[in-house]
Parts: structure tokens; C-alpha cells; sequence
């Protein structure tokens, strides 16, 4: 049997044992990287906001998605419809990535698929 | 030359071991195959890989000499490597339903065919021949081959390359193909489960690469499938 075959196996059993140890972390630290991925599958469009934007909008009663509080430094993600979007001056579309504008956001308000959007024509 | 005469001249070249049953034509090539006229407009990677389930290994090892235009890789010998630029490399990828290590990723050693046997292809199963072209190609239905990209562990671009094949994948499903691949998702251990939701969450998100399809207007497609995948538990 060639070496180069048995190096090949020994790193795709290598990545299986990896993927087992990212299935048991997927509740703690380690699965919070699919958490913010799940919540962008459901977003349509993301807009990046300025802190008093967030702010009026939790006085008003929106609850941030829990999965931003787990990020460092924290972030408030809000999925909200297009009507109360449009409220927000300080919008700021950035591509629903993960990306450096999108992570970089403090304050993020995602659009649901369907929901349309204040700045579509 | 472009693609898709180098895909099928090296389709050409392999026709005897296609004939073995069992045998099929898998990864990234297969949704390049299943457009119309196998018209090869994704560009992902310039190998063949053919799957070799483990009871057609003696059959198609007997053809490996009627093979034209490759010549066996000495570093690896599941791997055929072109004698021409105009062709693509060769890669035997072994596939086990039956035995008892059926689920298991191993090495099936032999002096003339090696095989790397990888678990997840034990997801696919035979689907469609294709006719193109004087040939018979078999391919694997759609459905487990989706599944079987998004269980795989992959990085880097290549990784990405791959998951947008699972949508070329996808954009060819019938509902029959996605009952399909629900049920064949039930049938997965919770860990490859989470694995195959991970891989779509992935998918959602990537950037559109040149010559593959882009993942941005089919995102609620990618939405509403990992949705469904949610409400399944495995099978008990």
C-alpha cells in the first residue's frame, strides 16, 4: 500500500474524529459560529444600524437575538419587518456574509425572506 | 479545448470500466453531466472521480487494461493520470453498502487497485445512465449524492467550490428527489446530521465563485430545506 494513500486516509479519519468533537461542543463556544450562520439562512437582507437605532428599538420592545450576546465583542441582531426597518435613519445595507462589514456591525436588523424591504423600489 | 470535450474525451477513455455494474461517475462532474447535452459549464476540478463499490472491485480491476490515454499514478494507484492535456485525471474512489465495514472509511488494499473506501458514499445509489455521445454513463441519483457533499468534510476554497455543487445539485432535484433526500437525512447518525444543516447554513452565505452557480437567489430555497431538515429527528 502506498504511503501517500495512508497519509490520505489517516487525515480524513483525522477530520471525522474533529467533526465529532465540534457535534459534542455544537451547545457551548464552539457551535456558536452555526448559531449566527442559522440566524443569517433565515435573512434576507442585513442592515448594519448606529447604536441609538438599536437603542429605540429595544426601548420599544424588540428583544436582540440571543446568538449576538454570545459573540465577543457582543452584538445586537434584531430580525425586524420592513415597516419598522424603515424607522431606522441610520441603515446600512451590508451583504448577508460572513464578511468583514457584517461583523464588524454592532447592531444588525435582518430581513426575513418575503419581507420587503424599505429601500426596494 | 474547453471542458466539456476534455470530460467526455476522458469518459471516452474510461468506457470499459463504466461498463462494469456498479460503477459510477461521482463528485463534481455529475451536475456538469446533468445539464442539458452535458453542456459542463461548472468549472470545479479538472478529475473524474468513479466509484467502485466494493463487490464490482475484480470486475473492474479486469478492465483497467482496456483503459486508453492514462497511465496508472505510482505515488497513488487509484489514481490515473493523463498522457495528454486534453484529458482529466482518474480517480477510483471505492464505495461499501454491503460488507461488514460498510459506514467505515478504510483502505481496500490490492497490488493493482487500491481503493480509499469512503464512508459517505455508501449514501449514493445508482440513478440515471446518460447517453452522450456513443457512451453510457452511469450516474448516481441526485438526491444522495447532495447529501453525501454536504456530510463530507471539506475547507478552503475547494470546500466552497464543492458545497456550490451540492446547489447545482439541489437546482436539479425533483420533490421526489428531496423526499428522497429527507429520507436518506433521517437515516443519519445526529452528528452528520448537524453536519449536512452546518454544510447549508455554509452554503446560505457564500459568495458567488465565476462559472458556478450562485447561491443568492436560491437562498430561501437553502432556507426552507434546512427548515425541514430541523424538524427531523433520526430515524429510530
Amino acid at each position: 500500500m502506498t504511503a501517500a494513500m495512508q497519509r490520505r486516509l489517516q487525515r480524513i479519519r483525522e477530520a471525522g474524529v474533529i467533526r465529532e468533537w465540534e457535534y459534542r461542543q455544537r451547545n457551548s463556544a464552539k457551535g456558536v459560529w452555526y448559531r449566527l450562520r442559522r440566524v443569517l439562512v433565515d435573512a434576507a437582507k442585513a442592515y448594519e444600524v448606529e447604536d441609538a437605532d438599536a437603542d429605540r428599538f429595544q426601548r420599544e420592545g424588540e428583544i436582540p437575538l440571543p446568538v449576538g450576546s454570545e459573540l465577543a465583542p457582543p452584538k445586537r441582531i434584531f430580525f425586524l419587518p420592513g415597516e419598522r426597518l424603515r424607522t431606522a435613519s441610520s441603515r446600512r445595507p451590508v451583504p448577508v456574509r460572513l464578511g468583514s462589514e457584517l461583523l464588524q456591525a454592532r447592531n444588525l436588523i435582518l430581513l426575513a425572506h418575503g419581507e420587503k424591504s424599505p429601500d426596494d423600489s | 479545448m474547453d471542458f466539456r470535450t476534455r470530460l467526455i474525451k476522458t469518459l471516452k477513455c474510461v468506457g470499459a470500466v463504466l461498463q462494469e455494474p456498479g460503477v459510477l461517475i461521482a463528485g463534481s462532474e455529475v451536475p456538469n453531466l446533468l445539464e442539458a447535452d452535458a453542456r459542463s459549464t461548472l468549472v470545479v476540478s479538472q478529475d473524474l472521480d468513479i466509484v467502485v463499490p466494493v463487490e464490482s472491485h475484480a470486475g473492474v480491476k479486469a478492465r483497467l487494461q482496456d483503459i486508453r490515454g492514462l497511465k496508472r499514478s505510482g505515488e497513488e494507484p487509484s489514481v490515473w493520470l493523463p498522457l495528454s492535456t486534453d484529458l482529466l485525471e482518474v480517480n477510483f474512489i471505492g464505495m461499501d453498502k454491503r460488507s461488514e465495514r460498510a459506514g467505515e472509511t478504510y483502505l481496500l488494499e490490492d497490488d493493482e487497485l487500491p481503493l480509499i473506501v469512503f464512508a459517505q458514499l455508501s449514501l449514493l445509489s445508482p440513478g440515471k445512465l446518460l447517453r452522450i455521445e456513443g457512451l453510457e454513463v452511469p450516474l448516481p441519483r441526485p438526491a444522495g449524492l447532495l447529501l453525501e457533499k454536504l456530510v463530507t468534510d471539506r475547507s478552503g476554497e475547494k470546500g466552497e467550490r464543492d458545497l456550490l455543487v451540492a446547489l447545482a445539485l439541489l437546482l436539479v432535484c425533483e420533490p421526489p428527489d428531496i423526499r428522497e433526500l429527507e429520507a436518506l437525512y433521517r437515516g443519519l447518525p445526529e452528528e452528520q446530521q448537524y453536519a449536512a444543516r452546518s454544510a447549508l447554513s455554509l452554503l446560505s452565505l457564500l459568495a458567488p465563485y465565476p462559472q458556478m452557480p450562485d447561491p443568492t437567489p436560491h437562498r430561501p430555497l437553502l432556507a426552507g430545506l434546512l427548515a425541514r431538515l430541523e424538524t427531523m429527528g433520526p430515524a429510530r
